[in-house]
C-alpha cells in the first residue's frame, strides 16, 4: 500500500503550525489596532455640529471660562451644555445676523433646543463625575485636550478603560493645584512627581485600591 | 423557645422552620431542591416545551457558540448620541442632579404624603414624606408601584366616543349644552359618581356644583371604603368619626381581625409606633404584647404573641365576652371554654392591668357592632385620649358607600337621572355581585327613544379602558396624581396639597377640570382651580405666596390635622343574632388584594410579580383554605373548585395556607379583571378569579354559608415559597413517605445526635422569649451553637484592610419586620428591576434582588410566622468572588461585593456558588428589550439598564453610596482646605448617616438599616453590637456583612409561650 501521506506533508503540517499561530497574532494585533483605532474610539475624530462652534475662539480668543457654559461642571456628574439663552446673551448683540449663528436665533425664536453632537461620550454602564475630578485638581485640558485650540471640537483622548485606569493607578502624575484647573494654559512643573504626591494628600485623593474599585466608575 | 429554658441538653425540635407545607412533609426533596440553584424539572415542561436538546443538538450549539463568543465580546461602535440642552435653563435645574418634590398620593380615598425623585422632568422615585403623618418617611408597595403606573403603555389615550376616537372639545360641547339644557328646566336628572372624596378643593367644587344645580345627586363608591368603621362610631356616638391609634404609647395590642400594620389607612404611622415599641435591645426591659384573634393569616396577625385563628362571625363573640370580662355595662357574660376562654381571659387580664396603654382594635372586615364595643371597651379601660382618640372624618361627605351605589342603580332603572359622569373608580368591576351595577349601566347608555337617539349621556373619566369605560358612551382619560393639582386629606385629617411632576402624558385630564366644565368657570386649569380655593380659604393670613411655596415644599399644610372631639360614653347596640355557623358549610372571607388592592393595581406588573405575604403567589390570587379543611375537602393546591354562595358561584383555584382558622376560604379581591390592560388580564382571557361576583354589599366583610365543589381542571399557580432555599439540611428524611395533606409529627428522633442536630439546624431564623433573653442575653449565639464569635480561620491572605472607613453594613431586624414587601417594591423602582412574568417565575428566575422569605414553625394548624427579608450578604470572604472566571464579581475597599456588568460573560458559577441564592440571571433581555415604551421613562438613570445573559444582584445601592461619597468628598475637601478638620470629620459622618438605601428608606418599621461600622456612633454599628445580633449560615465563615436581630417574643406567661397552641 503506498503511503497515505507524501513527505512534503510534513512540511505543510510545520507550517499550517505557524500560520496558525502567526495568523492568531496577526488577527489578535489587527482587533487590537482596530480597538484602540480613532475608528473604534473616535480619538480625534471632528464631529459635524448644528453649528461650527469654535472653543478656539471663545476660550483661546475670548477668554471665556469654561464655567461660563458648562456650569454645573463643579456640582454635577455632567459638565452641561450652554443654554440657548447662554448663546443668546452675546449674540443678540453681536454677530447677529451671522449666517452661521442662525440655528442659535432660529432655536431662540421657536424656542426648541439645538441638537449637538456628543463629541466626548462613555458607555452607559460607565458613571462619570465631573465635579469630583474637578474638586480634586484634575485639569479640564487633561482629559478634554488642548480645547482652546481646537477650531472645531473633537475628542483628544481614547476614553477607553485604560486611559482612565492610567490616572486611577497613579493620579499624581496629573494632579494640579485646584485653582489651575480651568486654566488652558497650564503646564506641569518639572517636579511633577512631588506636587502630585502633595496635591494627593492635601486633597484626600483616595488610595489606589478605593480608586481602581470598580464601583468607582461601574453601578 | 422551648430550648431556651435547658439549652444545652434539649434537642431543638420545637422550632423546625419550614417555608411551605412541601418543605414540612417531604424534607428530603426540599433539602435536595435547596443543593441545586435551579430545579430540576421545568414544573411546566409538557410534549410542547421539551426545551432538552439531543446530544448532536447540544454539541452544535457548544461549537457555535464557542466560536461566537469571540464576537460577543466585541460591542459596537458607539451610535451617535445627542445632547439637547435647554432653550432656557429652569432654575434649580442642574442636569445630572435629581430634584425632589413633595407631593401626596390619594389611596384609598385618604392621601399619603411623598416625596419624588425626578430627573430632569422625569419622576422616577417615591419616598415617604417624614414630615407627613400618614407616611412618616415610610412607603408602602402601592406608593411604591404608583410610578410605574404613570408609565403604563395601556393607560387610555384619547378621548373616546362609543369607543371610537374623538377629542376633549367635541366632550366639552356636549357636555355643557346638555348642563345648559337642564339647568333652563330645573337640572333634574343629573348625578356623578366619584370615590371617596377628601379633597377640599373638590369639596367645595361639588358644592358649587350643587348651588348650580340644586337638583344634582352626588355618589361617592369606593370598594373598600372604611364603611363597618365610620358605622360603628355612628352606633356608639351618634355621628361617623375616623378612630385613631396611638401605638407609640401601648403596651397591650389587642386586634381583633384588624390588619392594622397593612391596611389601615394611617397603617404606615402604625407599622413604625409598633416597632418603636416592640423594638429590643440589650437594655431593653418592656415591650409591646400583642394578641391577635383573626380569621384570616394577615400581616398583623404574623407579628402576634398570642394568635388566635377563628371563624370570622366569632370575632363578635370574642368581643362581647372581653367587654364582659372589662366590666362594660350592659354586657351579658358568654362562657367559653378551653383556649378561647384562656386567649380572652388573658388577653382581658392583661388590659386591665395596663389601664390607659392598651387599646383593643377592630378590624373594618367585622360588623359595626364590633366596632362600637371596642370603643365601649377602650372608654372602659381609659384608653381614650391616650392610645386611642376619635376625630372629624377627613372626608367631605362621609357615606356608606355600597347604599350609595345601590340608590345610584335604582336612579338609573327607575330614569330619575339621564346624564351620569363617573369620576374615577370602576365600579362596574368593583360593585358587589348584589348590586347590579354594570347591567343597569349597560342599559342606562344604550336606551334610546323611538328615533333612535339615545336617551341618556354616561361619561366616565378614568385612567384606562376597563370594564366601567366599556359601558360608558363617552371616556376621557384620567390624569396620573404625578400629572395634575389637586389636594388631600389624609385619615387623621392632615392635608397635602398634590402638586404634578411632569405635565400629562396623554392629556388626561384630573376631576377638578371636569367639574369645572360642569361649573363653567373661567379658570379652569386644576392648578389654577387648587390656588383659588386656598387663596379663599387663606384670606386673612398673611402673604399667600410664601405661605403657597412654603407648603408645597414641607408636602403638609400646617395645623390641618383634625383635633381629637369629646364624645360621650359609647352606645352599646342591641347584639344582633349571632350568625349561625353552620358546621356543613364554610365561611367566606373577603379582603382586597395585598398587591393589586381593589383591582385598580391589576395593570401594575410589579405588583403582579411581587410575591403575596405568606403564599408568595405571584400572577394569581387563590381561594385560601387551611391544611384541615383541604384534608377534610380533599384538595389541593392548584384544584379547581366551585365557590358558591347565595346562588352565586365562581371558579377559583385553592391554595392552602398553614395558619388560616379551619373552615374558612379567604378571597382576595382585585383579579379576575375582563378589561383594562395588557397585564390586568391575562392573554388567556382572565387572570385570577374575581372575588367581587361572591362579594354582597350586606356582607362586605365576610359571609356564610359557602359550599364549596372540586372540578377536575387544575389551576397553574406559581409561587415563589420554596424558591432560593438557602438550607439543605432542614430536615431529616423519616417523613418523606407521608401525604402532603396529612399533618406531619416533629422529624427530629431521639436518636438524631447532638451534632448532627446542630448541622441540620442552621438556624436560619432565630427565635427567643423576651424573658430568656433578659435572663441570658446569648441565648441567640447559643442558639446557632456559636457562644462566641469563633475566630476566622483562613488560607487566603487577608488582602483588604476593613479598618478604614466607611465599611458598609447591614442590619435587619427580624423582630420589627412585618413582610409588608415595601423594600421589594422599592429596590425594584430604584435599582431598575425587570419583571419575568409568570411562566419564568415558574422556572425560578424571578429577578427581584431582595426576596422576603416567611418561615413558619409548629403545628400547620397554628404556626408562628416569621420574615426574613435576604439581600445580598456582602460577604467578606464571597463565595462567589472565587469563582468568577473573568473578575466580573470582585471586592471593593469598602466591603462591597461589587458586579461588574460589563465584564460578565454569564457563566453562572458565581450564583452555584452563593449559599445565600441572592444573585438572578438575565436568561432573557428582560430589562433591555422592553425599554421600548413608555416605561423606559421609570428607569433610574444612575443605575444600569442590564442586558441578556448578565448576572446582577444586591448593589447596596451602591449609586447612592457613590452620589454621597462624592457629596462628602466635596464637603470635607472645601472644609479641610479652611483647616477645619474637626468639622469636617462630623460633618463626614452625618452625611454618611444619612445614607440610606432603597429598602432601608421604604421600609414602614425601620427594620432595616444601613451604615459605616467603621463608625461606632453609626446605628448599624450598635445594632451590630446587640447580643442577638447574629449572621446567615455563619460555619461556613463568608462572614457576611448583613446580619439580623433575632425575634424577641412577648408571650403572657399565663398562656404559655408562642402562642395559644
Amino acid at each position: 500500500m503506498a503511503q497515505l501521506f507524501k513527505p512534503w506533508t510534513n512540511s505543510l503540517a510545520r507550517g499550517t503550525i505557524y500560520v496558525l499561530i502567526l495568523g492568531g497574532a496577526l488577527g489578535g494585533w489587527i482587533a487590537y489596532g482596530i480597538q484602540t483605532s480613532p475608528y473604534a474610539s473616535y480619538q480625534g475624530v471632528v464631529r459635524d455640529q448644528p453649528v461650527p462652534f469654535s472653543h478656539e475662539h471663545h476660550v483661546g480668543g475670548l477668554g471665556i471660562d469654561c464655567r461660563y457654559c458648562h456650569t454645573s461642571v463643579t456640582d454635577s456628574s455632567f459638565a452641561g451644555l450652554p443654554a440657548t439663552q447662554v448663546c443668546m446673551t452675546c449674540h443678540s448683540q453681536i454677530w447677529t445676523n451671522a449666517a452661521l449663528l442662525e440655528p442659535v436665533r432660529q432655536s431662540w425664536r421657536t424656542q426648541t433646543p439645538i441638537h449637538w453632537t456628543r463629541v466626548n461620550s462613555l458607555p452607559g454602564y460607565v458613571y462619570f463625575d465631573h465635579s469630583i475630578h474637578v474638586a480634586k485638581g484634575v485639569g479640564c485640558a487633561t482629559c478634554h485636550g488642548p480645547v482652546d485650540r481646537m477650531p472645531l471640537m473633537y475628542q483628544a483622548q481614547t476614553l477607553q478603560m485604560r486611559f482612565c485606569l492610567d490616572c486611577h493607578r497613579d493620579p499624581t502624575q496629573y494632579l494640579r493645584p485646584r485653582d489651575q484647573v480651568f486654566n488652558m494654559a497650564y503646564q506641569p512643573p518639572p517636579d511633577q512627581a512631588r506636587l502630585g504626591r502633595e496635591l494627593a494628600e492635601r486633597y484626600h485623593v483616595r488610595d489606589v485600591q478605593s480608586l481602581t474599585n470598580c464601583s468607582t466608575c461601574h453601578r | 423557645m422551648k430550648q431556651g429554658d435547658n439549652r444545652t441538653s434539649e434537642p431543638f425540635e420545637g422550632d423546625r422552620l419550614w417555608r411551605s407545607l412541601e418543605e414540612l412533609t417531604d424534607p428530603a426533596s426540599a433539602a435536595s431542591a435547596a443543593l441545586r440553584e435551579f430545579p430540576a424539572d421545568n414544573p411546566w415542561r409538557g410534549p410542547d416545551r421539551a426545551d432538552a436538546p439531543s446530544r448532536r443538538r447540544f454539541l452544535q450549539v457548544l461549537g457555535a457558540s464557542a466560536a461566537m463568543a469571540g464576537l460577543v465580546g466585541c460591542s459596537d461602535r458607539p451610535v451617535e448620541e445627542k445632547i439637547v440642552p435647554y432653550v432656557r435653563q429652569p432654575e434649580q435645574v442642574v442636569p445630572g442632579r435629581p430634584l425632589i418634590f413633595a407631593t401626596a398620593m390619594p389611596f384609598n380615598g385618604y392621601g399619603r404624603g411623598v416625596l419624588v425623585e425626578s430627573h430632569e422632568g422625569r419622576p422616577t422615585k417615591i419616598e415617604g414624606n417624614p414630615d407627613h403623618p400618614a407616611s412618616l418617611g415610610a412607603t408602602d408597595v402601592f406608593m411604591q408601584a404608583s410610578i410605574l403606573s404613570l408609565y403604563d403603555p395601556d393607560r387610555s389615550k384619547t378621548v373616546t366616543r362609543a369607543g371610537r376616537p374623538s377629542h376633549w372639545g367635541a366632550f366639552a360641547t356636549e357636555l355643557t349644552q346638555r348642563l345648559e339644557a337642564k339647568r333652563q328646566s330645573g337640572s333634574r336628572g343629573i348625578a356623578i359618581l366619584t370615590g371617596a372624596v377628601a379633597s377640599p378643593t373638590m369639596g367645595a367644587q361639588i358644592k358649587d356644583l350643587r348651588r348650580r344645580f340644586p337638583e344634582i345627586a352626588w355618589y361617592q363608591y369606593e370598594p373598600t371604603a372604611r364603611v363597618n368603621t365610620m358605622a360603628g362610631a355612628q352606633a356608639a356616638f351618634g355621628r361617623p368619626l375616623t378612630t385613631l391609634y396611638h401605638l407609640d404609647h401601648a403596651r397591650i395590642i389587642v386586634s381583633l381581625d384588624s390588619d392594622f400594620l397593612f391596611e389601615d389607612p394611617m397603617s404606615l404611622r402604625y407599622a413604625r409606633h409598633f416597632a418603636n415599641a416592640r423594638r429590643v435591645r440589650s437594655d431593653t426591659r418592656e415591650i409591646t404584647r400583642l394578641y391577635v384573634a383573626e380569621s384570616t393569616l394577615s400581616i398583623t396577625g404574623s407579628m402576634a404573641d398570642h394568635r388566635l385563628p377563628v371563624r370570622p362571625a366569632m370575632i363578635t363573640q370574642i368581643t362581647h365576652a372581653l367587654a364582659a370580662r372589662l366590666g362594660v355595662a350592659g354586657i351579658s357574660k358568654l362562657q367559653f371554654s378551653g383556649e378561647l376562654d384562656r386567649f380572652i381571659a388573658t388577653a382581658a387580664d392583661d388590659l386591665k392591668q395596663h389601664p390607659g396603654t392598651g387599646v383593643v382594635i377592630p378590624g373594618e372586615a367585622q360588623p359595626p357592632e364590633v366596632h362600637a364595643l371596642a370603643h365601649a371597651i377602650n372608654q372602659a379601660l381609659k384608653n381614650v385620649g391616650t392610645t386611642v382618640t376619635c376625630v372629624e372624618p377627613a372626608e367631605v361627605e362621609p357615606t356608606d358607600v355600597r347604599q350609595a351605589l345601590k340608590k345610584l342603580v335604582e336612579a338609573m332603572e327607575n330614569g330619575t337621572i339621564d346624564t351620569l359622569l363617573i369620576l374615577g373608580g370602576n365600579p362596574a368591576y368593583t360593585a358587589p355581585a348584589d348590586i347590579p351595577f354594570a347591567q343597569a349601566l349597560e342599559k342606562f347608555s344604550n336606551a334610546r327613544v323611538a328615533d333612535g337617539r339615545l336617551t341618556n349621556f354616561t361619561a366616565r373619566l378614568g385612567s384606562h379602558d376597563d370594564e366601567t369605560t366599556f359601558l360608558c358612551q363617552w371616556h376621557v382619560p384620567e390624569a396620573h396624581y404625578l400629572e395634575a393639582w389637586s389636594d388631600v386629606r389624609a385619615a387623621d385629617g392632615t392635608t397635602s396639597i398634590i402638586q404634578p411632576l411632569i405635565l400629562p402624558l396623554y392629556a388626561g385630564r384630573s376631576a377638578h377640570e371636569l367639574l369645572a366644565l360642569m361649573l363653567k368657570e373661567t379658570a379652569q386649569s386644576p392648578y389654577e382651580l387648587v390656588r383659588a380655593h386656598w387663596r379663599a380659604q387663606r384670606r386673612d393670613s398673611g402673604d399667600f405666596e410664601q405661605w403657597w411655596l412654603d407648603t408645597l415644599k414641607k408636602g403638609v399644610i400646617d395645623g390641618t390635622a383634625s383635633a381629637p372631639v369629646q364624645v360621650g360614653a359609647a352606645k352599646i347596640p342591641a347584639p344582633s343574632s349571632t350568625p349561625s355557623t353552620s358546621v356543613t358549610s364554610l365561611d367566606l372571607i373577603f379582603r382586597p388584594d395585598p398587591c393589586v388592592w381593589d383591582g385598580s393595581f391589576a395593570n401594575n406588573a410589579w405588583l403582579q410579580e411581587l410575591p403575596k405575604p405568606f403564599t408568595k403567589l405571584v400572577w394569581d390570587n387563590a381561594a385560601l383554605i387551611s391544611p384541615t379543611t383541604a384534608h377534610r375537602q380533599g384538595l389541593w393546591d392548584g384544584d379547581a373548585v366551585t365557590l358558591m354562595i347565595s346562588g352565586k358561584q365562581v371558579d377559583a383555584p385553592v391554595r392552602v395556607l398553614p395558619g388560616l382558622p379551619d373552615d374558612v376560604v379567604v378571597a382576595h379581591l382585585g383579579y379576575g379583571r375582563r378589561r383594562g390592560g395588557a397585564v390586568a388580564t391575562d392573554e388567556n382571557g382572565v387572570r385570577g378569579f374575581d372575588a367581587y361576583a361572591l362579594w354582597a354589599s350586606s356582607t362586605p366583610g365576610f359571609a356564610t354559608g359557602l359550599t364549596l365543589q372540586k372540578r377536575s381542571r387544575r389551576w397553574e399557580l406559581v409561587a415563589t415559597r420554596n424558591h432560593h432555599a438557602m438550607s439543605a439540611l432542614q430536615g431529616v428524611d423519616h417523613v418523606a413517605g407521608v401525604k402532603p395533606h396529612l399533618k406531619p409529627d416533629v422529624v427530629v428522633t431521639p436518636e438524631t445526635s447532638r451534632d448532627e442536630l446542630e448541622l441540620k439546624n442552621r438556624r436560619l431564623v432565630r427565635v427567643v422569649s423576651l424573658p430568656q433573653f433578659r435572663s441570658n442575653p446569648q441565648a441567640v449565639r447559643e442558639l446557632g451553637g456559636e457562644s462566641a464569635k469563633k475566630p476566622v480561620l483562613s488560607l487566603y491572605p487577608t488582602s483588604w484592610d476593613y479598618s478604614q472607613g466607611p465599611q458598609w453594613g447591614m442590619s435587619i431586624d427580624l423582630q420589627t419586620c412585618i413582610g409588608c414587601n415595601a423594600c421589594i417594591v422599592a429596590c425594584q423602582a430604584e435599582n431598575n428591576i425587570p419583571i419575568v412574568g409568570k411562566f419564568e417565575v415558574a422556572r425560578m428566575r424571578e429577578m427581584h434582588w431582595l426576596r422576603v422569605d416567611s418561615y413558619f414553625s409548629g403545628s400547620p394548624d397554628r404556626p408562628s410566622v416569621y420574615h426574613q427579608p435576604v439581600p445580598c450578604m456582602h460577604c467578606e470572604n464571597a463565595p462567589c468572588e472565587y469563582v468568577c472566571p473573568t473578575g466580573a464579581t470582585t471586592h471593593s475597599t469598602q466591603g462591597l461585593n461589587e458586579m461588574t456588568y460589563n465584564r460578565c460573560i454569564g457563566t453562572r458559577y458565581c450564583s452555584n456558588n452563593c449559599p445565600y441564592k441572592v444573585r438572578r440571571f438575565n436568561f432573557f433581555a428582560f430589562g433591555y428589550q422592553s425599554s421600548k415604551g413608555p416605561e423606559q421613562l421609570q428607569k433610574n438613570p444612575d443605575v444600569t439598564v442590564r442586558t441578556r445573559g448578565v448576572m446582577e444582584k444586591c448593589s447596596y445601592c451602591v449609586q447612592r453610596i457613590n452620589r454621597t461619597r462624592i457629596e462628602v468628598e466635596k464637603t470635607v475637601l472645601d472644609l479641610t482646605e479652611q483647616q477645619r478638620t474637626d468639622e469636617a470629620r462630623q460633618r463626614r459622618q452625618a452625611m454618611y448617616n444619612d445614607l440610606q438605601t432603597a429598602c432601608q428608606q421604604a421600609c414602614p418599621t425601620g427594620a432595616i438599616v444601613f451604615g459605616d461600622i467603621t463608625d461606632r456612633q453609626s446605628t448599624v454599628a450598635t445594632l451590630k453590637a446587640q447580643p442577638h445580633d447574629y449572621t446567615l449560615l455563619d460555619e461556613l465563615t463568608t462572614r457576611p456583612r448583613t446580619s439580623y436581630l433575632a425575634r424577641v417574643t412577648n408571650p403572657n406567661p399565663a398562656l404559655g409561650e408562642g402562642g395559644v397552641a
